[in-house]
């Protein structure tokens, strides 16, 4: 289903407000990066609803802001609003800042109907590295845009970051996605741009209602040309890294079983065997972190790292 | 031949392994299990190797104790001497061979009760050569006895009541005494330990490196402070560097000890001086000689 007849659909809806026309309230949810403006977008939203005489519920977690976390704005909508939280799987506009935290929320989205968009930008979060491995890959997603669009019955990958930065701000990105977002809606844009202007700071103004022009104008050129599956960024997100494998050399004859590579390892992949000589109990586990080769007094452990492609 | 040696900088192409730079024909060594001054061996040996210093321009002097026996192990120019003399040994080294990296490998017992007296005297000198001292808080060889550097309340054999003598901060010591350059690491950060030894072994003059080091058989084992691996992880808990206590107020961790390098300065080194000394005596013999 195109964008154009959603909105050509809702357009009968009082207060002409809604991506579904028939079903009240219309649920938008926003999520983002702490520090990326989820907040800010939904106040925009909220406050042009408002406007409009809608009645609107939003709640959010926002603790997270100033660390990097994870965080989430519901707004809902319509003649009548009974509960601020979106109920599971009720999303009708899946609003993301940031592309790990688009993926983490999608299965939130109507499966029919729902649209997402979505920055591609990556912010990366240090639990995505806990594989210390050397050349372990990233925990983080490794779908290309064009994947998950395929699976979401309406996709957007804005590339917001890059076209914001194009545009002189690099924090502009959220209005882009704004942008983005009024064309699933069918609020005036001038209605949208003096909300707009209220919220952002005020030296701001200007780059950020040409970025929220151009979230509009994208998403309105992709929908006249066929879903976008070339995907620039694709590839990159794609691109595996070659892990190295690790080896570890125990001389037996040296070790004095003092236990300290066992109780130091922090992979926990060591033990003194029955004659009590230390062993790798897991390889799989050890990252070549070479603690043990460091601390063994008596110089029994030595630690290989080689690239994969050196291993026969 | 004897020209003052000069770094070519650093000729770690080739990762570090410390089986090239020891007497593989003497492993295992001597040391109990889990005793620290391995992996003050294995620092001071990847310095060596990150600086690319040839093993024959290596001299290593140690004196007697666990921590002396060291220098049997490093395949280099090694020399065991006497209780508490390896500074006096060591200087009379470094004087005639500059071209010579001179590292004294020493005890507490051996560096600043037997060797006291050399040692602020080495210091006051400021003479090119490298000084490891590696404090275990006691005699270990000698089965256990109260050394300078034993912390208040400790036990030993001959303190088994505690001991109630004030220790020796071998760092403030070696900077009071004039020594250009003072380090203190843990042998527990062996990165760290080897960066500081490495810093030790460029500078121009005087370098102290006190490594605290567990001696889990006698010193542990006397105090109850259980096992290798709890003695070491001891250190991470326990010894933190002074910056932890000026930044956050630690009062369950009273025991701060500044760690790093403490003092490095550019005092005029005494070898070129005694040298320039020498020279003249020569070309005023040789002029001498001329003549007659
Ligand atoms: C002139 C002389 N006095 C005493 C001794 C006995 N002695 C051998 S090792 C040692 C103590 C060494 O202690 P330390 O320097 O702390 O080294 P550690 O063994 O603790 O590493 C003593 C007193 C000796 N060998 N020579
Ligand atoms: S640290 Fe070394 S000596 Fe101690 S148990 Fe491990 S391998 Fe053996
Ligand atoms: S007596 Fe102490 S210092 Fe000596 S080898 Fe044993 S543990 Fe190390």
């Amino acid at each position: 289903m195109s964008l154009a007849s959603e909105v050509a659909e809702s357009s009968q809806h009082s207060g002409g407000a809604a991506a579904r026309g028939s079903r009240e309230p219309v649920n938008v949810l926003i999520v983002g990066v702490g520090g990326q403006g989820v907040i800010m977008v939904s106040k925009v939203l909220a406050s042009l609803c408002q406007a409009h005489g809608l009645q609107v519920k939003q709640s959010e977690v926002h603790g997270m802001a100033k660390r990097g976390g994870s965080v989430f704005s519901h707004v809902r909508f319509g003649k009548q609003v009974w509960s601020p939280t979106i109920p599971k799987g009720d999303v009708d506009i899946l609003l993301a800042l940031e592309w790990a935290e688009g993926l983490r929320w999608l299965p939130q989205l109507r499966a029919e109907t729902g649209i997402f968009i979505c920055d591609t930008k990556r912010i990366v979060p240090p639990f995505a590295c806990l594989n210390r491995r050397q050349g372990a890959p990233m925990r983080y997603s490794r779908e290309t845009p064009a994947e998950v669009i395929a699976h979401v019955a309406e996709a957007y990958a804005v590339d917001a970051t890059r076209m914001a930065d194009e545009l002189g701000n690099e924090r502009a990105a959220n209005t882009v996605l704004v942008g983005a977002l009024s064309t699933a809606m069918e609020f005036p844009l001038a209605d949208w741009e003096r909300v707009l202007a209220e919220f952002v700071p005020r030296k701001t103004v200007g780059v950020n209602l040409e970025a929220f022009r151009l979230g509009r104008s994208w998403i309105e050129e992709a929908r006249r040309t066929a879903p976008d599956t070339s995907d620039p960024q694709g590839q990159g997100l794609a691109a595996a890294v070659v892990p190295s494998t690790v080896r570890v050399e125990i001389e037996a004859q040296w070790c004095k079983s003092c236990d300290i590579c066992v109780k130091l390892c922090p992979e926990r992949c060591l033990r003194l065997n029955s004659e009590r000589i230390a062993e790798l109990t897991d390889p799989a586990k050890c990252t070549g972190c070479r603690l043990c080769e460091w601390l063994c007094p008596d110089f029994a452990i030595r630690v290989h790292l080689q690239p994969a492609a050196a291993v026969a | 031949m004897n020209d003052p040696i000069v770094l070519e900088g650093n000729a770690a192409v080739e990762e570090f392994d410390v089986r090239k730079y020891i007497r593989l024909q003497m492993m295992p060594h001597f040391l109990c299990p889990g005793c620290g001054h391995g992996i003050a061996l294995r620092a001071l040996l990847w310095a060596v190797h990150e600086l690319g210093i040839d093993k024959d321009r290596l001299a290593v002097v140690s004196g007697i104790g666990c921590a002396g026996r060291l220098s049997a192990y490093i395949d280099a120019n090694t020399f065991h001497v006497t209780h508490g003399r390896p500074l006096a040994f060591a200087s009379g080294l470094a004087l005639v061979r500059p071209d010579l990296h001179v590292v004294v490998i020493t005890g507490d017992g051996d560096c600043l009760a037997i060797g006291g007296n050399h040692f602020i005297h080495t210091c006051r000198r400021n003479l090119k050569l490298t000084c490891l001292m590696l404090n275990n808080e006691v005699y270990g060889m000698t089965g256990g006895q109260v050394s300078p550097t034993t912390s208040e309340t400790r036990i030993t054999t001959t303190t088994q009541l505690g001991n109630a003598e004030p220790h020796f901060d071998a760092c403030a010591l070696a900077a009071a005494a004039g020594a250009g350059f003072v380090g203190r690491e843990v042998t527990h950060h062996v990165p760290k330990l080897k960066d500081v030894m490495r810093a030790a072994l460029e500078h121009p003059g005087f370098a102290f490196v006190e490594v605290m080091s567990d001696c889990t058989e006698i010193f542990g084992r006397k105090n109850d402070m259980g096992s290798s691996p709890e003695m070491i992880l001891r250190q991470k808990s326990e010894i933190r560097p002074s910056a932890y206590r000026d930044t956050v107020e630690t009062p369950f961790r009273p025991n701060t000890l500044p760690t790093g390098v403490l003092m490095c300065n550019e005092r005029p080194e005494y070898g070129a001086a005694y040298r320039q000394y020498a020279q003249t005596v020569k070309s005023a013999g040789d002029g001498k000689q001329k003549r007659g």
